[in-house]
């Protein structure tokens, strides 16, 4: 019996390994073999050796740093932004039932559907010069709007709306783990509100929250199309700015060394997210 | 100690009535269960007193105090939960603490307060330990703790020990029970099983589709219940579909004294039939023999198939087709619209012997 048994947990740890195999070889192949070969390409050349010029470069060019500085702010901002309007709307949801839940949900999860270009002409055709916005002020004899196009507030109102679904999506699944029974059960004992939130759903919803934030740091670090189109020229964002070095100025090596540096922040977050997942598995939030 | 009084609630939910009119007077000190089976009503009846649902109609007053529409939190009731419903960031301090830190405490009263309770529930010693260290029972004691430490005028318990083992249920319910008589506080005890209700209420409000089928102490339900849902449902009882004609019940095979006439159920106690010599017309077949130790069920057959329990003195032994005579001591007839008939051997034989097919 202890034979099969043993036999049995063979089995299952075979097939678990085969279960593993497909998406870690894929990984290595698609993933840490490019990092590898980008980490690399940019410290090793060929006949000259090694050299960390590229990084110098870019640590003291200030026009790099400067748009390095406007990624973090902006992918800070944006993320703690996402998770503030988001969490409201996923405490509603989470402890509403009912036909108005039911529409804030759909008009909640409505941006997922939409592509990243159409939010930026919508954007662009209301908030930019001489937009909606703009037309209506003037009719209305009123100043007009300092649009926030092509500055670093276009990237993060687009960026808000556009990854609040997931974001909103993430804390409901957080939130999924807080019973209605010990929510009511300090309702009963006299919790108010603000109470409720900071001294019983808070604390259990943590790792969720930093799971959240890790994931929209990973997206917002490399955002391309709303920073390109909403964002300023100068500074610009980690993402535009690499597009920009490989195909604009044509300088392979700095576009990647950027990437590395880009991956390395990603990375970075990526480890905190792996730590609070697995946090969340030993016990109960 | 408090009085609640519950008059003409009704609750809907959209179109879905959950509870239809009623009306209810629970007294100081007094321990009433609501019983019912799912979807009867009784834990929304339970969360209206508690403040999470407000009703559709009518009102509820605490004390003679109307509390109808004031929140959970602003209600002088407490409950327990069937989940427990810990908080798991916190230790058992922490979660029986929580109620009293809200309402601003010294916190040598709040030590010396959760202390007290920790040791009310028997588990002094306890205070440091997380949620997750604890037993179910434990869970649910802690529960109970962070009620009562409030002080609450009533205690509300919904289902608080179904997700517990059989034998640990019955000494948690001995256990409130015994709180609750020592503390004098008024409960409202929300169950779906007739032992608890029957062990430890003063009272027994029986609930079905959302409306009161009775009300009454447990003797007096088991004993007398008003409706054949009652009977069906509270105790053990052999429900049988029958005629009334000339004086007489005629179910399953069976014959009995009863008035009325047209269709009727026919409820007999599996306690309320004796076994006796086998006589023509009054006998059944044995299925099957059930030995509990203390008594012996058996589950046989009438001579037209309908099954019928015989509960008996744990020394008969019976084998499985076996033939054995029987004689119902007492029946209880219920006839669409009409208030019950119950009969006993001793009230008919007078003027009519009980008749069997």
């Amino acid at each position: 019996m202890i034979a099969a048994l043993r036999s049995g947990m063979m089995g299952g740890r075979l097939s678990g390994l085969l279960l593993v195999a497909l998406p870690v070889a894929l990984l290595i192949w698609l993933v840490l073999w490019p990092v590898l070969q980008a980490m690399v390409g940019t410290v090793y050349f060929p006949g000259t050796g090694f050299s960390t010029a590229s990084y110098a470069y870019f640590f003291t060019d200030d026009y790099s740093l400067r748009n390095l500085w406007l990624t973090l702010w902006v992918t800070a901002l944006t993320s703690v932004l996402r998770v503030t309007v988001a969490m409201p709307i996923a405490l509603y949801l989470r402890f509403r039932t009912g036909s108005v839940a039911a529409l804030v949900q759909a008009l909640a999860l409505f941006p997922m559907f939409v592509p990243s270009v159409l939010v930026a002409y919508a954007f662009i055709r209301v908030l930019g010069p001489n937009g909606i916005v703009d037309t209506v002020l003037v009719a209305l004899h009123l100043p007009k709007l300092m649009s926030p196009y092509l500055t670093p507030a276009g990237p993060i109102i687009g960026l808000v709306w556009d990854g609040l679904p997931l974001t909103l999506l993430l804390l409901l699944s957080g939130l999924g783990r807080v019973s209605i029974a010990s929510v009511d059960a300090a309702r009963d004992l006299g919790a108010g509100s603000w109470t409720l939130f900071t001294r019983i759903i808070l604390p259990r919803i943590q790792s969720s929250i930093i799971v959240t934030l890790a994931f929209n740091v990973l997206g917002l670090f490399s955002a391309f199309t709303l920073p390109f189109l909403l964002g300023p020229a100068s500074p610009e964002m980690m993402g535009p700015y690499m597009q920009r070095t490989f195909s604009d100025n044509a300088d392979p090596l700095n576009a990647t060394t950027q990437a590395v540096i880009t991956f390395a922040f990603c990375a970075a977050f990526g480890l905190i997210y792996v730590r609070a997942i697995a946090k969340g598995r030993k016990g109960p939030a | 100690m408090a009085q609640v009084r519950l008059t003409g609630i009704a609750k809907a939910f959209g179109k879905v009535t959950a509870l239809d009119a009623m009306d209810l007077m629970i007294d100081d000190g007094e321990l009433v269960c609501l019983l019912g089976p799912s979807g009867s009503g009784k834990s929304t009846l339970l969360r209206l007193i508690g403040g999470f649902e407000t009703p559709s109609e009518g009102t509820i007053a605490i004390d003679g105090v109307d509390v109808t529409h004031l929140p959970p939190e602003r209600r002088p009731t407490a409950m327990v939960f069937q989940s427990h419903a810990l908080w798991s960031h916190m230790t058992v301090h922490g979660n029986i603490a929580f109620g009293l830190k809200l309402r601003r405490l010294p916190r040598a009263e709040i030590r010396e307060r959760v202390e007290k309770v920790l040791d009310l529930v028997g588990l002094a010693g306890y205070s440091a330990r997380l949620p997750s260290q604890l037993s179910g029972g434990q869970q649910q004691r802690v529960a109970l703790a962070r009620s009562l430490v409030i002080e609450p005028k009533i205690l509300l318990l919904d289902e608080p020990f179904a997700s517990l083992d059989q034998h640990l249920r019955e000494r948690l319910r001995d256990e409130v029970r015994d709180i609750q008589q020592r503390l004098g506080i008024t409960a409202v005890f929300v169950t779906h099983g007739q032992d608890e209700a029957l062990a430890i209420s003063d009272r027994i409000v029986v609930l079905a589709d959302g409306r009161m089928q009775q009300v009454g102490r447990p003797g007096e339900i088991y004993a007398e219940p008003k409706t054949a849902f009652v009977a069906g449902f509270i105790g053990a009882m052999n429900m049988l579909d029958g005629t009334l004609a000339d004086g007489e019940i005629a179910a399953g095979g069976l014959r009995l004294a009863a008035e009325g006439s047209g269709a009727a159920r026919l409820a007999i106690r599996p306690e309320d039939i004796a076994l006796s010599e086998p006589e023509e017309g009054r006998t059944v077949t044995v299925r099957r023999m059930i030995d509990f130790g203390s008594h012996v069920v058996i589950d046989s057959t009438l001579v037209d198939g309908t099954h019928l329990r015989i509960q008996t003195d744990k020394t008969i032994r019976v084998e499985a087709g076996e033939r054995v005579g029987i004689r119902v001591e007492r029946w209880t007839v219920f006839a669409e619209g009409e208030a019950p008939r119950r009969y006993s051997s001793d009230t008919v034989r007078p003027f009519r012997e009980a008749r069997y097919a």
